[in-house]
């Protein structure tokens, strides 16, 4: 159950996670607490993306994609979002060696 | 020779599909439409990199637009049917390419589009979006397979930019229509202002020349 790793994308330029089973987020709730956190938000209905350390995008089904190839800070982007939005990501070291 | 207004991606197929035309000798005009941030810099970069080997290897000026197609997206995301947004997407992409042919005297629009390759590539999703425009599209990989458009990428020099690490475009659904339908696509594009979009698009167009 959950979120348990991110793994590098097919176009190998992004980190995503998929959460197992889909998700049905509540984006209007996660973009309120991205903005009361001073993070500027683009709305795109499905899915939310918006800037921490590097470029978010989070789809309603849960989806994670950050845009970056560096595995390291992928990791900080995703216990990032976990501070912020309280996703109950799991656990730190979540990209695999 | 006339000149024609090519979409270009970043991918495999639209430099092999514009060195096909500039190879009988037309005049080209490149235009991408930037999928940021459902995408991220690299397709642009590809496009850059692209438009200057085929420029140098066919020797002449190639004019690049580049239009911001994100705003686009994202309106299309909030206010349409999803598993519709490919062929809507592509309508406005036919639309922007055809306002640029009008202000470049272009008779013609080109694509690398090869029948049955991703969903937007159906012959009924494809028929529903060039519908959008007037003017004719010249598709010349419509009968070529993969590994044809692959071979011939390499003999051009195209292949090594287009594989660079990048995003796919995040703004496709799960499961895209791979048959649209006609009247369900006019009536998503009633919520919307056509025109207003496009303009919007084309006043923010940056043109580079190579």
């Amino acid at each position: 159950m959950g979120y348990e790793t991110l793994k590098l994308c097919s176009g190998r330029s992004a980190f995503e996670s998929i959460p197992n089973p889909k998700l049905d987020l509540d984006l209007s709730a996660i973009r309120g607490k991205l903005e009361a956190a001073g993070v500027r938000v683009v709305d795109a209905r499905v899915m939310l993306i918006f800037q921490l350390e590097h470029e978010v995008t989070l789809g309603r089904d849960g989806r994670i994609l950050i845009k970056t190839a560096d595995p390291k800070a992928a990791d900080r982007v995703f216990q990032a979002l976990d501070r912020i939005a309280g996703l109950s990501l799991r656990g730190s070291g979540s990209v695999p060696p | 020779m006339s000149r024609g207004v090519m979409l270009m991606s970043g991918g495999i197929d639209s430099p092999v599909a514009m060195d096909q035309l500039l190879r009988q000798g037309h005049d080209l005009t490149a235009v991408h439409l930037d999928n940021r941030p459902f995408t991220d810099d690299s397709p642009l970069a590809k496009v850059v990199d692209h438009v200057k080997v085929l420029a140098q290897r066919h020797g002449r000026a190639i004019p690049l637009y580049v239009l911001p197609h994100g705003p686009t997206q994202i309106t299309l995301m909030r206010s349409t049917d999803r598993h519709v947004g490919c062929v809507l997407c592509r309508r406005f992409m036919w639309r922007t390419a055809e306002k640029i042919a009008e202000r470049e005297m272009a008779t013609f629009l080109v694509t690398g589009e090869s029948l049955g390759q991703v969903a937007s590539q159906t012959l009924s999703n494809m028929r529903t979006a060039t519908i959008a425009v007037k003017l004719p599209i010249i598709r010349p990989l419509i009968g070529f397979d993969k590994l044809e458009i692959e071979a011939a990428a390499r003999e051009i020099g195209t292949y090594e930019i287009s594989t660079r690490p990048g995003l796919c475009c995040q703004a496709v659904p799960d499961r895209p229509a791979t048959r649209s339908n006609l009247v369900q696509i006019l009536g998503e594009e009633e919520r919307l202002d056509v025109d207003d979009i496009v303009d919007e698009c084309i006043r923010k167009a940056t043109l580079y020349s190579e």
